[in-house]
Formats: C-alpha cells, structure tokens, sequence
C-alpha cells in the first residue's frame, strides 16, 4: 500500500457509520438500460442527442433518465476558462427547495469559497411539464474550493499529511458530498442531493426519458466535448426518484451502466471493508463507487482498473505475456471479489484533472452479455461513439451532419469489444487532450494500443464538398448507360472510375440515376439494383470516404423508392409503397406490381403499427417481394410471415433492428448493410443474406437455413442451433460459437458453420483477420454438426474447444462446402479462388480449411445412420 | 352461472384398469380353519365381516373398514378372539410401499378413486394433506360446517387469463390448466388425452419443450405452445396456432439447469418433433441467451407478440429471492399471466439437491408476489398462477386463498391416469406405467380414451370440492377466495398422522 492509501481509507471511516440497513440495500433494480456516448474534438450541441435518446426508448420505461457533460464551454457557464479548469463544479439537486437554505449554509458555505452558484434554467414548456410524471429538482450549480483552514483542519483531522494538497481537496469534496447525500438524501426523505462533483463536468438526470432533461434544463444549445446519456429501465416502485436515475456520480466522472450483476452484496462488502457505503441503492452507485476506489485511493492507471473490473481468464490469460500476467495475476488476487459478476456495460466519462485529459471509456463484461458497439468517424472533427445500438450512434451522426457537414452519417468504422479478452481487453477509451491547435482524440484499447480505422480519405477537400447535397442537374452519360445496360456492367464500369470521380461527376451519377428511375418500372429496377450493388460490395472510393458515398446511396435509394404511387392508388407499374400513414390498408398488388416497398421512416420501432406487421399484412395479400428501407432500428421483419414462405423476399436497407428472421420459414431476407442482435432465432428454412456484421445470438436455435453474413458476428452465434442449418460467416465471431451446437452430420445432411477469418479491405481486396477466430469456446459441449475454418496458420487450438476436435478436411467435406463458397463469391464477389491463396500461394483446400467436429458418442453412432431418410420416417 | 363449463359431463365409470382398491390393511382369514361361526361378524363393530346365513362361507373380508393391527386393544379383536385362530390383521404391503412424504399413499389412492368415480373427496379426508411436514402440508382452511347441499351450477370456477385492458380475453372454466410436458418426456397418447380434456373442461393444457405433435392441432384452442431455452419445435406455425405463449424462463425443480435430453431417448419421432437429428444428445441451456435484462425480455415478448399478436403471453419462472421484481419486471414487458413455478413439484428427472435446495417455498413466493403486484398497484392487470406441487384440490384452493388466481398442474394428471411416483421418469426405457415414455411398447398399456376419462372425472371431482368449500365460506366464486390468508390455518407440524 503506498503511503496515503492507508490514510485515505481510515478517513472515511465515518462514513461507515452512515450506512443504511443491510435490508434496504438494493432495494431498486433495473436490467436493461440504452446507453450511448460521444467524444468530439469539436464541443457539439446537445440537441444532437435528442434523437439518438428518443431512438432508445424502446430501452428505457421513461422512469429516469439522465446525461453527463465533459469538457464545458466557459462562456455557457458564466465563469472563466481558468475558474472552470480549476475549481470544482458541485451540482446540488433540490427535491424539496426549502432545505436549501440550510444546505447551503451548513454544508456549501461554510466549507467551500464560492466563486459563483449559478440556479440552472428550466423549461417553461407546458407539455413538457405535463409529460414529466416527477417534477425535476431545482438544480443549482457552486463553482468552489474548499476554504483553505477548513481543509487544513481536515487534513490534519484525518491525518492525511502524506497526500497531495489537492489530492487532499478532492477528498474533502467527496465526503462532504457523501455528508450532504447522507443527511439530506438517505435519511431525511429525498429532500436533496448532490447530483455531480467535478471540475469542467456535471451530471443532470430526472425522472424521465433522458431527452427531456436536456429539454427541461434547456441544453439544446450547450456544448460539450464528452456527452453520455442513458435511458433507464427501473422494475420495481411506484415512486420514483431522480437519485436512482443514471449517471451516478464519482469526483470528476460519470458513470452509466447498461445490465445488472449478480453480486451487489460481495461488491458492498468489499467496498465496506475499505470504509466505502452506497447511499442511493443501485448497483451503478456501487460500480461508480468502485471505480473511484480504484481511481483515486489505489490510484491505478486505468488498465489495471479495467482488469480489476473485467478480468482476463482462461485462454484470453494464457495468451498474454509473462509479465502481464504476474502483473493480472497480482490485480486478480487482490480485487476479483470486487469484480462485478454478470451482465453490465458500463460507458464512464471523466475529466482526468491532473493528467490533463478528457475521457469516455466503454467497458463490457468478459461475457459480452450486453449489446455494445464503438465507432469513429474521422475528419478535422474527430468524433467517437459508443451505444447499446447501433442506430443510436447514427442517429447522433445524423443530427450532427446538419450542423457539421464534414461528419457523415455514417461511421467510418463500426466494431464490438470482446470481454476480457487479450485482444483489445473488452475497453476502449477515447481520450482528448490538447496539442496546441486544439484537442486530440485518441482511441485506444484496454492495453494502450491506438485503433486506428485506415480512413484516409477524411483530409479531402472532394470527400467534405461531397456533403453539400446534391444540386438539379441535367441527365448525363450515366442516365443514357442505364437505359441500356444491366446493372451489373455499370456497377464495374463505376467502379472502375470512382477514384478518378470529381465531385461534380459523384453528385451527376446520383442524379442519373435517380432521374434514370423515373422513366419506367424496368429502369426503376435497374437504378435500384445498381445502388444496391454500390451499397453491398467493397470497391476503391478514391477520395471519397464510404461511410459519405454509401449515405448518399441510401438517399438517393430512399429519393427513388419514396416517388412511388402508395399501394392504395392501384396505379399499377412494378412498385406499390406503403408508409406510415398508408400502413392500413394494404391492399391486393395490382395488375404488374410485384415489389411493395415499405418506407420505414416514421414506424416505430415496435408493436402493433410496427413495420413487420406491414410485411405480415402484405404477405396475406398475396405480395411477394417487399423492399424496407430507411430503416432505423425497426425489429422483426420477416416475423409473423408464416411457415412455408417460400417464394417470399425481403431486402432490407439502413439498419433494420433486432430479430430480424427470427422464425423465417421459406423466405430470403437480405440485408444490405449490418444486422443486430438476435437475428434468425429458430430459423427454420430460407435464406438469409447480410452485406455486413451482426450482433449478438445469432441464429440461436436455429434449426435450419441457408445464410451469408459478409462481416462479423458478436458473442454467442448458433447457440443450441439443431438439425442443419448452414452458416457461411466470411469474417470471425467474439466467442461461444455453436455452442451445443446439435447438427447431425454435416456429411449426412446436418448442419455445418463456415468461418472464413477474412475481410474486404477499403482497396477491394480480401485480407486475413488477424486471426480466424480469437476467443474461447469454439464449438463448446456440440453434439453434432462441425465447423469449417478456414486457418492456414494453424492458428485455432485445442485449447479453444471445450469437447470437440480439430480434424482434417476430407474431399467429401470440400464437396459439401465448396458450392456455399460459391454462393458466398457470387453475392459478396469474394472469390473462392482467393479464399485459397495464402500468401500468394494458391493451396489445397485441406491445407487451407480445418474441420472441428463434435467427438461422437460411441453407441450413438453405431446405432442409426444418421440420414435424411432415417430422420423423415416416424 | 357456470357459462364457461362446457362438457363436463362427469364419466363416473372408468374401469380400474389394473387397480383394486388398495386398503390400508390386509385382513386374512385362513379358510381351511374357518368354521364359519359368525363370531367375528357379532364383534366387529366396523363391518369388516360378513355373513349371510346359508352360505357356507363369510363373505371376503371388507379391508377398507379395519382399523388393523392397533385394535389389538379392543376386546372386541376379531383376531383374538377367533376360536380357531383363522384370522389375521396386518398392514397392507401395497399400500405401505406406495407414496412418498409428499405424495401419500392415501393421496395417490384417493387420487385413483376420485379418477375413476368422479365424486369429491370430503374437506376433511386424509388425502388432502401430505406428511411432508412443509408448504401447503402445514397450511390448512378452517373449514366452516356444511350449509345444506350445495347446488355446483350454482357457483362459479372460472378465472379469466387475460386481466390487461387490451388483447382477446380468454376464460377457463376452472382455475387450473395442464402444464408443459414434452412429447419425449410423456408419450403421444398422454398429450392428447391431456388435450382432449382440456377442451371438455374448456381449459388449457401446454406442449412442454418437445414441438406440436400434430395430433393436438385439433384442439389448438387449448394448447399452449411453450418457449423454453432450447426453442426446440418452436416454429412460427406453433406460435400461430395458440391462444397463449409460454416463456418458460425457468423450472421450479430445477432453476439455474438447463436439460439434457441423451441420444438414445432422442429417437426418429422425437427428433423429428423437435427439428433435430436423430440419436444425437440434445440440450437445453439453463438461460435464454438472448435475454439478459429486462429490456432484452421485453425485446423477447415483442417478438412473439410480432409473429402472433392475438396469442397471450405467459412468463413462467421460478421462485428466486427477489421473485417479485421478477414478476414486475414481466408484467412490464408486456406478459398477460406471470407463472411462478416452485421447487414441490418435478418428475424424477430434476435432480434432488436441485429440488429440496433452490429458490423460495412456493406458499412464500405467492403470497409475497400477490402483495407485491396489490401494492404496485398492477394486481388488476396480472394473472398470477402458481406450480409446482399442486396435487389436490385443496392444494389448488389453498394456493388461491394465498393470492394465486390460479393455478397449473402436472404430476396430478399424470397420477389420475395410473401414476405410481415410482420416479423412474428418465431411467432406461422410461415408465413401467406407459405414461411418462415413448416407447411403443409401454404406451400401449394406456388407452386414450380411459385417460380422458380419469382425468375428466379428476377435474369433476376437484370442482365439486371447491364448490363444497365456497359454500361453507359463503362464497359462490372461486375468485372471491383470491388472498384470503385469513381463511387459513398453519399446522405446526403439518399433519404427521
């Protein structure tokens, strides 16, 4: 223990004292949360996360939500950039308005020097006023120190001599709160508390959805460099209160969590051990508690707080060095009782006073039992987000272009953290610190390492005069191509010349073939496929960024789709349309139309108007191929169309949400861009095709199907999958893979994965990952099918499976995968031929494929043959 | 008053398949010996002998009226007192080795007759407690004395599934319905009995983990599909078909485990069932993995919901520590009926350190989710049924009494039908009854018809005593009896007779 360690716990003892009754620990509990985060080098608005929250209240119930700001604007909080840098803003909230005065007086006057309280602003608004359930605490901000002889008499009270001075102060101000939140909170009826302690951060939270405290506190137009929001989902009380919603609060950070865990108790306990007592009974004060113990009394860096969090075990610790792991190994010893046990996501903003840095940091539990996903998005403005979902962050981005036109709408890169893992440790961090001109953003993983996304086209002037929108234009050269070619021929004919591509010719190509659309059903078609084959496949962008070429696809998509007659019209020609307010209704097709095209827009993201039952509605009226697109998050299509839907396709753009095929039986759905969580539960029969990544559980009990993801999948793919599904994953999953996977033989007509390990880079051209797949668990505890990986290194091991084997590829293997693989060439152009060069060398594919299959049970096998026909007789 | 009762014509004559009567005692009289003298006839004041003059025998003795061995005491003890020592009291071996603390001897008797006559048991019989000396065991009603003969049309058993203001309503027509047992776990005929009942008592019966047999779609009105963790033979056509969805989260007996289904029980029709490979083990995790929150379950619920909007939604779970937010936190996302299923209950295939070791006593679980949902303010909104264990009709009562509206059942049905409780559900070939099997070659033993019968007669039964108790509390519906503890009694040691 270094010297002030001691001290600085026997000061606190006091607080002990204050604890509350072992029965009313935890009395409030939540599960699920939306979260979402952003860092920027440029401070933004927070208007701009009104709809990234709105997005998310599907994960909320409007009982509490709240926002963390980090890195303020002087001049929006009425003091100077010094006072603000130097001087600890403390928030106190005013439930009950009368006890401020006493508050103020005993607890705020008499031990700070103010330099300034400040009454926050609050709306006015009558509907505001009448949607919030709980009127807001009156909320009053105190830029202070602590009086020099009041903290003098602490330190020497407390014996803290051997501390820093202002390390001294910080403390000071810690306890003091705990004083105030004790007395004025815990114990005297909620009448106030204080809602946040930092320098150049605050916290403000309500009962509520989190867009309306921005609303009520009138943020609109307040700038931030680090943003957090979380919508809260409490379960339990009808009284609600604004100290149970999130974030919570320790000095100078804000923490929110996403999930719950399973050992509160042996936290509180640990934590009580070190004279450290929760007040407002959530498991996110004890995490945020936690994470200030570790902070600010042992004074970790930052990795060894995330490893006492989030440990590295099993095959992840055996893969790190020697000296990281005496070094985790020492970190577990002391701290795993403290680690917090189950799912959670915690995203932690904090202003690193005496490192001269601002930070957001993203963290998941080794499991990866809650949705999380990180993105960047380059350029002079340097942006970073994390969420629970990905159309949180779109949406933020969205709301961003507008003020910002060089952020796109999309990210540049999108990408999952794998817990405890070796690899990136389950964490990244976006830090800002300053480098003369400005401030620096970097990201980083749990180890320190930068992330970099090899976007280079953000620097170009063309990529930035690319977000002006796009101008009349007279049709051009690719107007009169298109009226007479296919699509595919001017897909490589554009590819070919993109780099060269002015801006002027980028934006004339959209207006082609927008323009090209209108001139009848046939070239409609092929305008759409041609920006379909823009949006699906990996080219060369030239100076363009294809995060901004790909939005503006989708736009001129949406320009298109949106020009057609409604289906109520009967109008005839290929295409019908259906929006929100045209959702009743949907009628038989006419004669000639074939492709109902859905505009999901303004759906919700659920329920009884949502978009599926658009689909469902249209499916029993006999239509057959449906088109959703400006997708934002919408969940469930393909649910509810039936069993024996074949004949039925769906192609899906934007980003359609959770579930999605989820008891498909018959029918192809395509998605052209990434999928979420939870898509093709029990899967039964069709095809499902995804031009991206997707979450988490996919496929989990499927029981058949045919399926091609171009990306990822996160944790738990094909869990407690059965029968013969066939999965083609070109790029690599988290962990658990096919876990009690349960197939047959795959050479008798069971199911089988294949996982290519593998990527289109921004050049066009098929990479290696890293490695093909680097968590644990591979294929743990199966029973039958196999997996096909293709590993020319040799790099999977027996240590990554949990009672399968690793075998060699048979010629009859190869002919069972070998037509998938062509598949997989024709819909993602990623060439068998590829797949089997390594390193410029084309091999055999038994030196490029490895199997890994269930061991079988002796009796089992003898005992049927275990075919189609056998399977089909009962 | 009873609209809702269809078809429940009570089937009183259900042959005893395999069964006798099984007295308590065996009273053997030695023929050869026996002069016939009517002696014991005159001393026995209980009726067991019987002798008609001019026949050259007395009649078999009437077992079911001895006392046995203790009237020893008597001076009037036929077997003392026999002047040629023909005669002989001792307890009856059938019925000694019958049963368990839970599932007496009595009860599982009782349980046979009442399938085979339809009639009620009285309040006050033996058979309605066991000798567990826990749960409902040391519960009882402080029963008030008869009022006249009640009239059962007069009075009304049926609860209403569906208490939200939105969604179809869906009434059974008594507080009970048949819980998830897979085709695997008991045999095709068993299922479909279950179901045949279930429309006659126009109540539910479940599917359990295993797929739709197709022999049920005919009374899919009242089947329930089942989502359990493995989401075998879940397809959207099950989901589609059924008035109500059930999660099964977790079971009673074992919560935290998932299920192992070995590969020799995994046969053609089995795997077929289930969308799986035949011979291969087949498991079910212990959680959803795709549920991880609340927000994850209610995500979970909107997609049944999506792919069947008119079915209700069922949560079943077991009863951890803080089974209340459990129930809340349901209740939010959207579920119709929140199913608390305790640890009393479970075949032979949940492991014992499970059963005896995890989770809260049901009685508690109720009783506190009731009051809980009461002060939230949402009591109105939920359906609260409780499991596990529930193997009378006083069992059913005392579990509304406590705050259930109703409740689901399993291992009574399975009794009714012939179930011995030997617990051999899982072990080689399955059961020596043909119940709890697929095998061709036991189920034969049981016609589907004669289950209908039984279990028909069961639920006949059942009803008339809750009729029977509503009138001596003065109370014509089996709702009024919701959350009245004060009606009950605890018996300290439960009834260790």
């Amino acid at each position: 223990m270094i010297g002030y360690t001691k001290e600085l716990i026997g000061s606190r003892e006091w607080m002990m004292d204050c604890a509350l009754p072992k029965w009313l620990k935890s009395e409030e509990a939540e599960g699920g949360c939306g979260v979402v985060g952003l860092t920027s080098t440029v401070p933004v608005e927070g208007k701009h996360f009104f709809e990234a929250l709105a997005q998310m209240h599907n994960r909320g119930n409007g009982k509490g939500g709240g926002i963390a700001a980090v890195g303020l604007m002087p001049e929006q909080m009425g003091v100077s950039r010094e006072v603000l840098d130097s001087h600890y803003l403390i928030q106190v909230a005013y439930i009950r308005p009368e006890v401020r005065e006493e508050l103020e007086n005993e607890h705020i006057k008499s031990n700070f020097l103010i330099h300034k309280s400040i009454q926050v602003d609050e709306s006015k608004d009558p509907g505001l006023l009448a949607r919030l359930e709980v009127r807001p605490p009156t909320v009053v901000r105190y830029f202070c120190r602590a009086r020099p002889e009041v903290l003098e008499a602490f330190i020497k009270e407390k014996g803290l001599q051997g501390l820093e001075r202002a390390r001294a102060e910080d403390e000071f101000v810690n306890q003091s709160s705990f004083r105030i939140n004790h007395k004025y909170y815990a114990t005297s009826n909620m009448a106030a508390f204080v809602m946040s302690q930092g320098r150049n951060m605050l916290i403000m939270k309500i009962v509520g959805y989190a867009e309306d405290v921005i609303r009520y506190y009138r943020m609109e137009e307040f700038r931030a460099n680090i943003w957090i929001g979380h919508q809260r989902y409490p379960t339990k009380g009808k009284v609600w209160h604004p100290g149970g919603a999130h974030p919570f609060m320790g000095l100078d950070e804000a923490l929110v969590h996403n999930g719950d865990f399973a050992n509160y108790y042996a936290v509180s306990e640990y934590l009580a051990q070190r004279n450290v007592t929760p007040l407002f009974l959530t498991d996110t004060e004890v995490s945020v508690l936690l994470f200030d113990l570790l902070n600010r009394t042992y004074r970790y860096p930052l990795e060894y707080i995330l490893e006492a969090l989030a440990p590295t075990t099993e095959r992840d610790f055996h893969q790190l060095s020697p000296e990281k792991q005496a070094l985790y190994h020492a970190i577990q010893s002391t701290h795993m009782h403290a680690s917090p046990d189950g799912p959670w996501f915690f995203i932690i903003a904090r202003n690193c006073h005496y490192d001269g840095e601002m930070q957001l940091i993203g963290i998941t539990d080794t499991s990866m039992l809650r949705p999380q996903v990180f993105a960047v998005v380059e350029g002079d403005m340097r942006v970073a987000l994390v969420a629970s979902e990905k159309q949180a962050i779109d949406a933020t981005l969205t709301s961003l272009s507008q003020q910002y036109p060089s952020v796109p709408k999309r990210a540049d890169v999108y990408w999952n953290a794998r817990g405890g893992s070796h690899t990136d440790g389950g964490a990244f961090i976006f830090n800002l610190r300053p480098d003369g001109k400005g401030l620096k953003l970097t990201v980083t993983n749990k180890f320190g390492a930068e992330v970099s996304t090899n976007v280079s086209q953000w620097d170009q002037k063309a990529d930035l005069e690319l977000a002006t929108p796009t101008p009349n234009m007279t049709p051009g050269a690719w107007a009169r191509r298109l009226a007479i070619t296919d699509a595919e021929p001017v897909f490589q004919e554009i590819v070919a010349t993109i780099p060269k591509m002015s801006v002027n010719d980028v934006q004339g190509l959209l207006s082609d073939i927008a323009s090209s659309a209108s001139l009848g059903p046939s070239e409609m078609k092929r305008s759409i496929d041609l920006l379909t084959l823009l949006i699906d496949r990996r080219y060369p962008t030239g100076p363009y960024r294809r995060s901004r070429l790909v939005t503006l696809y989708e736009e001129t998509l949406n320009r298109i789709l949106r020009s057609i007659p409604v289906v109520q019209e009967r109008k005839g020609g290929r295409y019908a349309r259906v929006d929100v307010r045209h959702r009743a209704g949907i009628v038989v097709p006419a004669d000639g139309q074939e492709v109902l095209a859905i505009d999901c827009r303004d759906f919700p993201m659920e329920g009884d108007e949502g978009p599926s039952f658009a689909i469902v509605e249209g499916v029993r009226n006999g239509w057959k191929n449906f088109i959703m697109f400006d997708a934002h998050g919408q969940r469930f299509f393909g649910c509810g169309i039936g069993s024996n839907s074949k004949g039925v396709r769906i192609d899906a753009y934007g980003t359609p949400g959770d579930y999605l095929a989820s008891g498909l039986d018959g029918a192809e759905i395509v998605i052209h861009g990434n999928g979420q969580d939870q898509l093709g539960q029990i899967l039964g029969s069709g095809k499902l095709v995804v031009h991206g990544d997707v979450g988490q559980t996919f496929m989990y009990g499927a029981k058949g199907g045919e399926v091609f993801i171009m990306g990822n999948a996160a944790g738990r793919p094909l869990i407690n999958a059965v029968g013969r599904p066939r999965v083609l994953i070109n790029g690599t999953c988290l962990d658990y893979l096919a876990e009690s996977f349960m197939a047959g033989d795959p050479l008798n007509g069971g199911g089988f994965v294949i996982l290519n390990g593998m990527k289109i880079d921004a050049a066009g051209v098929p990479v290696e990952l890293p490695a093909p797949y680097p968590g644990g668990n591979l294929f743990s505890l199966a029973s039958g099918g196999a997996i096909y990986i293709r590993d020319p290194h040799q790099m999977v091991g027996e240590d990554q499976l949990n009672g399968g084997r690793i075998s060699k590829l048979t010629a009859s293997d190869w002919d069972l995968i070998l037509p998938y693989l062509q598949e997989n060439e024709r819909l993602f152009s990623l060439k068998v031929g590829d797949l089997l060069t390594v390193e410029g060398q084309v091999k055999e594919p038994d030196q490029v494929y490895r199997k890994v299959e269930a061991v079988p049970v002796a009796t089992a096998a003898n005992k049927v043959a275990l075919n189609d026909d056998e399977s089909a007789g009962d | 008053m009873n609209d809702d009762l269809c078809d429940t014509e009570p089937n009183p004559h259900v042959p005893s398949q395999r069964l006798k009567a099984v007295s308590r005692n065996a009273v053997i009289r030695n023929e050869a010996s026996c002069i016939s003298c009517g002696l014991c006839e005159s001393l026995c004041p209980y009726g067991v002998h019987r002798r008609i003059e001019g026949h050259v025998h007395l009649l078999p003795p009437y077992e079911g009226k001895c006392i046995g061995p203790e009237c020893a005491k008597n001076d009037f003890y036929c077997v003392n007192r026999c002047p040629t020592r023909s005669l002989s009291v001792k307890p009856n071996v059938t019925f000694t080795s019958l049963g368990d603390f839970r599932w007496t001897s009595e009860m599982i008797l009782s349980t046979w007759k009442i399938a085979e006559t339809g009639q009620p048991l009285p309040l006050d019989h033996p058979a309605n407690m066991g000798r567990s000396g826990g749960g409902f065991d040391t519960l009882a009603f402080k029963i008030p004395a008869a009022k006249g003969n009640p009239d059962p049309d007069r009075f009304s058993t049926s609860i209403e599934l569906n208490r939200r203001k939105e969604g179809p309503r869906l009434k059974i027509g008594i507080p009970v319905y048949g819980g998830g047992m897979s085709y695997g776990s008991v045999s095709l005929k068993v299922m479909t009995a279950r179901a045949i009942v279930a429309k006659q008592w126009n109540t539910l019966t479940c599917t359990g983990e295993g797929g739709y047999p197709d022999a049920l779609v005919p009374y899919s009105d009242h089947v329930v599909t089942q989502v359990a963790t493995g989401l075998f033979g879940v397809k959207e056509e099950t989901i589609q078909r059924a008035p109500m969805v059930e999660f099964k989260y977790a079971q009673g007996a074992k919560p935290g485990l998932g299920g192992h289904l070995l590969y020799e029980k995994n046969t053609p029709m089995v795997a077929k069932m289930r969308q799986a490979v035949p011979y291969t083990s087949l498991f079910s995790p212990f959680p959803f993995h795709s549920v991880y929150s609340v927000e994850d379950h209610k995500k979970h619920l909107d997609w049944i919901h999506s792919i069947n909007p008119r079915a209700l939604l069922s949560v079943k779970v077991s009863t951890p520590n803080d089974v209340e937010m459990v129930a809340v936190g349901s209740y939010y996302a959207g579920a119709n009926i929140v199913h608390l299923d305790g640890g009393y209950g479970g075949t032979g295939a949940a492991p014992e350190i499970a059963k005896k070791n995890i989770a809260q006593p049901i009685e508690y679980a109720i009783s506190k989710v009731h009051k809980f949902l009461e002060k939230e303010g949402i009591r109105g909104d939920v359906t609260l049924i409780a499991s596990g264990g529930i193997r009378n009709a006083m069992d059913v009562a005392k579990a509304i009494a406590l705050g259930a509206d109703g409740v689901v059942i399993g291992t009574a049905e399975l009794v009714a039908i012939g179930c011995v409780r030997c617990a051999n559900c899982e072990s080689g070939r399955g059961c020596p009854r043909g119940i709890a099997t697929t095998d061709p070659q036991l189920e034969v033993q049981n016609e589907t018809e004669v289950m209908v019968r039984r279990v028909s007669n069961l639920y006949n039964a059942w009803r008339l005593q809750w009729c029977d108790l509503l009138n001596r509390f003065g109370m014509d519906d089996i709702t009024q009896l919701r959350g009245r503890t004060d009606l009950l009694r605890r018996v300290p040691e439960g009834v260790a007779q």
